[in-house]
């Protein structure tokens, strides 16, 4: 019999690791194992609708599926019952020979400032999984109005800025959904003033994603605070200085880039926020933004659903991924809020190495049933088949210029799933 | 013929593609894979045709596994004179401004050093309904066909 393996999340880390670990042994019984009935984890909720490119590492790891015999199975949440868990993480260890966390990182970080929690606060996580139809912030209503601050200045909050800079037409050939397009179009967003902590040298977005901007038709964009900011980080602030300026001065959209502004508190009227309240690191000045709405954008940090402290905690090697030979963590999970999907690849190339080599040295005495042990206990998990009807379901009679429909509720894509064996 | 398929890839679709033109030659021709990351620039061989496929990363730069590849290019600075090749890029129009960098920034390390290039570089765009694999397995028919009066046997 094969060596079983579990990998707990079928985003990005979690699929490298199985292709991975594929192209190191070829007798590894691998499941992928999602709480959504879907595959793809962040790929699907995370990376931004008008980013179809990103979304192509789709195709690779639907060979896993498709011709590497590795298995889904969806709609199955692992972990604390009270977190609403199906299975404890010690039961599925007695299923698996191995077991990997791959679950990422997908609470966000909060500013730590008065005010908040005003109505009127969104966060940058929960709005593009609204954003890119994740059934958990389904009923997330965000009212934006016309004047939106957004904090931080990572890749995400310019995925943020773009989606709300952008017009209606600009979105063909995406999967953003049109109730979220016209939604956008009613709040007729006027004002985006995007904010950093950091000097514009030491931002964190990727110089492209900027570049990115400059094919916007319906924005005018200024870039505030560029005057004394040193050379080093050339290509950051070559991007800033040519985006400075971009569009028609009438245009009906505005977006505004400062930089050196420590966020200090939102302030409001009725619990409503109105405005958000920054001052300068180094000369203490102050920056008062009027606003309708703040997203803040500062980076991600564990739901505490896994127990991801007491894991690493007791890790033998935490910087590996390894709780002890047998329990592994993987990408973020792992590592931390940081990096790319590439650079999570490299990582689950290198956690493949060392979970084959564990086994080398300590091939599992009896080896454990996986998936069949699953299928037979719960009747309401789906597998690659059903996310395949789903996925035939979301790209039928498409809207125009949309690339796909998403289903939005969990019972909607069960339906879908499980379509063809009812008929 | 025989036939080497190099590979810089960065989040793995150049490795895929790549792997998937070796299945269609194979049939036909002798046809070794490697990423770029691990071919050393000293093993270059006239007998040989190369294909390479590659993505651009980043801002418009070399995806990670070319980039050992090419400082050990810049380091051992072969003689690839008589060497043939054809270069695939992939890229991501969403991405305008460079979004074939990464391959052109290839194909010039290696005319650079001598080689020759057979036939056009195309790009696929990631961003595009096209299927990579749709235009590069006409694009390898062809750039091989071509390849057939020029690689010494």
């Amino acid at each position: 019999m094969s060596v079983t393996i579990a990998i707990v999340g079928a985003g990005p880390s979690g699929c490298y690791l199985a292709q991975a670990l594929g192209k190191l042994r070829d007798d590894l019984a691998i499941d992928i194992i999602d709480r959504m009935p879907v595959p793809y984890g962040l790929v699907r909720y995370g990376v931004a609708p008008d980013h179809q490119g990103t979304k192509g590492v789709i195709r690779q790891f639907a060979r896993l599926f498709e011709r590497e015999g590795v298995g889904f199975v969806g709609n199955l949440r692992i972990g604390d019952p009270e977190h609403g868990a199906d299975l404890t993480l010690d039961e599925l260890r007695d299923l698996y020979d191995v077991v990997v966390l791959a679950t990422g990182l997908s609470a966000d970080r909060t500013l730590g400032v008065p005010g908040e929690e005003l109505e009127g606060v969104f966060r940058a996580g929960t709005l593009t999984r609204h954003w890119n139809d994740h059934p958990d912030e389904a009923a997330h209503n965000p009212a934006l109005g016309e004047r939106v601050v957004i904090v931080g200045n990572g890749n995400v909050a310019i995925d943020i800025l773009r989606i709300l800079a952008k017009e209606t037409h600009e979105f063909e050939g995406s999967d953003f959904g049109d109730h979220h397009a016209t939604r956008l179009e009613q709040t007729a967003v006027r004002t985006i003033d995007i904010v950093g902590r950091s000097p514009a040298a030491h931002a964190k977005f990727d110089p492209v994603m900027i570049r990115e901007l400059g094919k916007l038709s319906g924005v005018r964009i200024v870039v505030e605070d560029l005057d004394d900011a040193t050379e080093g980080e050339d290509k950051r602030l070559a991007a800033l200085r040519e985006i400075d300026g971009h569009g028609a001065a009438d245009a009906a959209k505005t977006v505004t880039f400062r930089f050196g502004w420590a966020p200090e508190r939102a302030a409001g009227t009725d619990g409503r926020v109105t405005e958000m309240h920054f001052h300068n690191a180094s000369d203490g000045a102050e920056l008062v933004l009027a606003c309708d709405s703040v997203i803040t954008a500062i980076g991600f940090e564990d739901d505490t659903s896994m127990n991801r402290s007491g894991l690493v905690g007791r890790a033998s090697d935490a910087e590996a991924g390894v709780v002890e030979p047998g329990l592994y963590l993987a990408g973020w999970f792992k590592r931390g809020p940081r990096g790319t999907i590439p650079e999570n690849r490299a990582d689950a190339q290198a956690l493949a190495k060392r979970i084959a080599a564990d086994l080398e040295a300590a091939p599992p005495s009896g080896t454990r049933p996986g998936a069949t042990a699953l299928r037979s206990r719960f009747d309401t998990i789906t597998d690659y088949e059903g996310w395949l009807r789903i996925d035939a379901a979301e790209t039928a009679d498409l809207p125009d210029a949309r690339c796909r429909r998403k289903l939005t509720r969990v019972e909607d894509m069960l339906a879908a799933a499980r379509a063809k064996t009812e008929t | 013929m025989d036939i080497t398929i190099l590979y810089g890839t960065e989040t793995g679709n150049a490795e895929m593609l790549s792997e998937d033109i070796q299945s269609h030659l194979e049939g036909d021709h002798s046809v070794e894979l490697s990423n770029l990351s691990d071919f050393d620039p000293g093993s270059f061989d006239k007998n040989r045709f190369y294909i390479v496929v590659c993505s651009t990363y980043g801002d418009g730069e070399l995806p990670a596994s070319a980039q050992p590849f090419a400082e050990a290019m810049e380091a051992a600075k072969p003689d690839l004179a008589g060497i043939h090749f054809a270069i695939f890029g992939m890229g991501d129009m969403e991405y305008e401004e460079t979004f074939n960098n990464g391959s052109k920034r290839m194909e010039d390390l290696l005319t650079a050093h001598g080689a020759k290039k057979v036939g056009e570089r195309i790009t696929h765009d990631a961003s595009s309904s096209d299927l990579a694999e749709d235009l590069a397995m006409d694009w390898a028919d062809a750039r091989v066909a071509e390849a057939a009066g020029l690689v010494e046997a």
